[in-house]
């Protein structure tokens, strides 16, 4: 027997509904879903604008359709650093189930047909956010930030706070200020998320050639910027309740999720993550930010489809 | 020494299979697409009213009031146009010189 017959590439194998799924990145197709599900019911709420549950649904379906468009392009132009990072290694086309030529097929095909069933379950401004949504991740993001700058997390974070407002004009066929304050709490959520991460991962980024934060300015530097822009999310974070978007339950479970969230990131910043030196404790803190992290923003966004969706909103000030 | 990995390419007939498999979901997801296309429009048509300015889809205007402005300036000057056509002829009366 010879160690040359040893396999170094990776294996071609026949392709599942799993992979086709997977390709769609289905875990960030459910936070997506979440947050337009949460301003389309935040919209009802606030407006008093109805929209029919089964137009609803379309709408919702539109949007996850779209996410998972976009997820597909870009797994079809990354899947050259996903084959060098261990951790997206397994991904479809990198461990060849899935042809590239058929991700981009899926990826722009269900483009198409996302913002079609949009446009034809509410209006055209939520169809049109919903296009420039999936533009904006799939090749503004994918194709030119990625790469290119160390900000590309916090420019292309944009891509990912789309969501709530297509779900508000979805129902009211406009975008006003509170649309925008959820569009602005993702758009400043992301940078501290990914970059958390990114203090785990760095050496995969770098392998990647990836220039993400901690390989560009180093894991010090990311800390403080985590910390910087968990500092601005806070008041962002609350600033529904100045609106009148959110209420007393808002209030309380945004207060408490900000302050954690906070916390976290004073932490993050006084610890050794992402540093060569570091140790299994300071990998657990940034895994731990990171997950947190995912906690706050659903924490905010459920708290306003239970206000506005099951009638629980009493407005702070009896306003 | 470490075992050797087969490296074996899937076998045509499982590939075949798979092609098939797919093709089927491939099948049922446009299914799923034309009745939920149909359900939509139908549910569209029922909210719609006809009667009045209320569109169903894109009108091919993205400033609805500004259409509806110019469809109001057509209809005024067609209404004045007519107007001008209907109106009865001026009587000339002839100087009667006896």
């Amino acid at each position: 027997m010879s160690l040359d017959m040893t396999v170094t590439q990776p294996q071609a194998r026949l392709a599942t509904a799993r992979d086709y799924v997977e390709l769609m990145k289905p875990r960030i197709m459910m936070l997506v879903v979440f947050t337009a599900l949460a301003g389309l019911i935040a919209a009802i709420g606030v407006t008093g604008q109805g929209i029919n549950p089964v137009l609803a649904s379309v709408a919702v379906l539109a949007v996850a359709l779209g996410s998972g468009a976009a997820g597909a392009i870009n797994m079809w132009y990354d899947s050259d650093i996903d084959a060098v990072m261990v951790r997206t290694s397994t991904r479809p086309i990198p461990s060849g189930a899935v042809p590239r030529s058929e991700a981009l097929a899926m990826g722009l095909i269900m483009s198409a047909l996302s913002v079609l069933l949009m446009w034809i379950a509410s209006n055209v401004l939520a169809a049109g956010l919903l296009a420039l949504s999936i533009v904006y991740y799939g090749w503004f993001y994918t194709m030119v930030l990625k790469r290119r700058t160390a900000q590309n997390i916090v420019i292309g974070g944009a891509a990912g706070a789309f969501p709530p407002v297509i779900g508000w004009a979805a129902v009211t066929g406009t975008t006003p200020l509170d649309a925008w304050i959820l569009f602005a709490i993702i758009f400043f959520w992301t940078p501290p998320h990914f970059w958390a991460l990114s203090l785990v991962a760095h050496k995969e980024y770098e392998k990647a050639g990836v220039p993400m934060l901690p390989v560009t300015n180093g894991a010090k530097s990311t800390r403080l910027h985590i910390l910087l822009y968990t500092i601005l999310l806070a008041p962002i974070g609350l600033a529904p309740l100045a609106t009148g978007l959110g209420g007393w339950l808002y209030g309380g479970v945004g207060a408490l999720l900000t302050v954690a969230f906070l916390y976290f990131a004073v932490k993050v910043f006084r610890s050794q993550a992402g540093e060569a030196e570091a140790g299994d404790p300071e990998r657990k803190l940034a895994m731990s930010m990171f997950a947190f992290s995912i906690l706050y923003l659903f924490g905010l966004f459920a708290a306003l489809i239970v206000e506005h969706g099951f009638g629980l909103y009493y407005p702070l000030g009896g306003i | 020494m470490s075992e050797p990995v087969s490296q074996s390419e899937p076998d045509a007939a499982d590939v075949l299979k798979a092609q098939k498999r797919r093709n089927v979901w491939l099948a049922w997801a446009l299914v799923a697409f034309v009745v939920i296309v149909g359900v939509t429009t139908a549910v569209r048509i029922q909210q719609t009213d006809f009667s009045g300015g209320d569109k169903l889809y894109f009108s091919g205007y993205l400033d609805e009031a500004a259409k509806d402005q110019r469809d109001r300036e057509a209809v005024e000057r067609a209404r004045a146009a007519q107007a001008e056509v209907d109106a009865p002829e001026p009587v000339v009366e002839e100087a009667e010189d006896e």
